[in-house]
């Protein structure tokens, strides 16, 4: 059922294939509402920045992962994809945890390989979208790069790339304050700020950033900014579409590409100041040595 | 090799690629970045004493290659997708205080000071070569040659700077 709603399988697949026909053989027949609803794997951990190949997630990420053993970690990917389907309705537990768990045939008691407060299931969420968005990010790149698309200027793109990642959140949105909440409590903060930074990382590199000084900051710090203000709007937005985000998001970037001008005014005008200065301080020890040597 | 004038791109998704240790390859071109920025910044406080000096042209030139040592680093950053240092303004200006402070002192001092700083480059080097070859040397080819280049360079101006001081 899921195979068929994937593109063509690599040969490297079809062991892996094989193996899951013999798996669903021994379990009971899967549901497949709950997979279908995301085309993208299981995303990547956070601790491995490799892209996720999307075919991978049976034979490992080199696959180097012998065929037939499924990982823990690779198990767990599993469950949490399909308890996706059920956030909405459970929110971010336990309870969704068991529901995917059930719809691949295992017992609720899987649930307990995770943690209680929903943490793994949310980092799993954004983990897999931040994989989403670089795909596309990608898939965009080589568009342009063999001239089917045209690039795009800086603040459209980051507008477009801020509004793909944050859609991805639109049918978890009822449940997303919760979610966020999470995601900020002190032993998540590494995890969810590492995710953070390298999907906004992302986002520059393919918008194109190439500085090496000082506003490799700023950018990250600034666009950073736009995304956390712009989701924060975004929760509370009930207009059609959202599309009071997109303004939201729209002004916001505009103020971002203002500051960069005006930040080269200010530095303008502080050095002509200073030649100024220089001129008066030369002009009045002349000044002051010519009258003395009358 | 990439088109002229087109940045240096080695993989899709902005990665090195495959196989290379982000962390090792971070940590080293994030150091030689800052060093190599320090560098030029040393150089030009140097020029802003010595520059019409007798040894300005020899300053220039040393301070003309590190402004190429940088450029390359530049763009390995770029493709390798590395953070900068977060100390770069405070290298700015304290690179450009340590160059004019020494050259204030006269040529003695300045090419003691290049002396001084370009030993420790090589040294630095060499022992990122040390680490890199222990790693892979195939698998961080180009970076070892690039490096063992720039140790060579940085050989030169130590030398040239033993020159200048013994003569001066």
């Amino acid at each position: 059922v899921r195979w068929q709603l994937s593109p063509p399988q690599r040969p490297l697949q079809a062991s892996a294939v094989l193996r899951r026909v013999s798996d669903e053989q021994k379990k009971e027949p899967l549901a497949s509402s709950s997979q279908h609803q995301f085309d993208s794997q299981p995303a990547d951990h956070q601790h491995d920045q490799e892209p996720q190949d999307p075919h991978s997630s049976y034979t490992g990420q080199d696959g180097q992962e012998s065929e037939d053993y499924e990982s823990e970690e690779q198990l767990q990917q599993r469950i949490l994809t399909a308890a996706l389907e059920f956030v909405p309705e459970h929110g971010w537990t336990a309870e969704a945890i068991a529901e995917g768990a059930k719809t691949l045939g295992l017992s609720v008691a899987a649930a307990g390989m995770f943690q209680s407060d929903g943490s793994q299931l949310i980092l799993h969420f954004v983990s897999q979208c931040n994989t989403k968005l670089s795909e596309l990010l990608e898939q965009e790149q080589k568009r342009v790069q063999l001239g089917e698309a045209e690039k795009k200027p800086t603040d459209q793109f980051l507008r477009d790339a801020v509004e793909a990642r944050l859609r991805m959140v639109i049918p978890y949105i009822e449940k997303w304050p919760q979610a966020v909440s999470i995601l900020l409590l002190p032993h998540n903060i590494p995890s969810s700020l590492s995710l953070l930074t390298s999907m906004i990382d992302d986002i520059w590199h393919y918008a194109g950033d190439q500085s090496t000084d000082i506003n490799w900051y700023t950018r990250r710090a600034v666009l950073t900014g736009i995304y956390n203000t712009t989701e924060l709007v975004m929760m509370q937005d009930s207009s059609p579409d959202f599309e009071d985000t997109w303004r939201f998001l729209e002004n916001r970037v505009a103020d971002a590409m203002k500051m960069g001008d005006t930040a080269n005014q200010v530095q303008s005008t502080g050095e002509a100041l200073v030649q100024g200065l220089m001129g008066a301080a030369v002009t009045v020890s002349n000044a002051e040595t010519s009258r003395a040597e009358r | 090799s990439p088109a002229a004038g087109a940045p240096l791109r080695l993989c899709s998704a902005g990665l090195a690629p495959r196989g290379v240790n982000k962390a090792v390859v971070g940590r080293i071109l994030r150091v030689d970045h800052a060093g190599e920025f320090g560098a030029n910044r040393i150089y030009a406080g140097q020029m802003a004493v010595l520059g019409r000096s007798s040894v300005g042209p020899v300053i220039q030139q040393m301070w003309n290659q590190e402004k190429d040592h940088l450029k390359k680093f530049n763009e390995l950053m770029v493709a390798y997708r590395v953070r900068p240092t977060i100390l770069l303004p405070f290298w700015n200006v304290a690179g450009f205080v340590l160059g004019a402070g020494s050259a204030l002192l006269g040529k003695k001092g300045a090419m003691a000071c290049t002396v001084a700083v370009e030993e420790s480059i090589s040294d630095h080097y060499n022992s990122q070569i040390r680490t890199l070859v222990e790693e892979d040397p195939e698998k961080y080819k180009e970076l070892l040659q690039i490096i063992k280049q720039f140790r060579d360079d940085e050989r030169e101006h130590h030398d040239t700077g033993i020159e200048h001081d013994a003569e001066a």
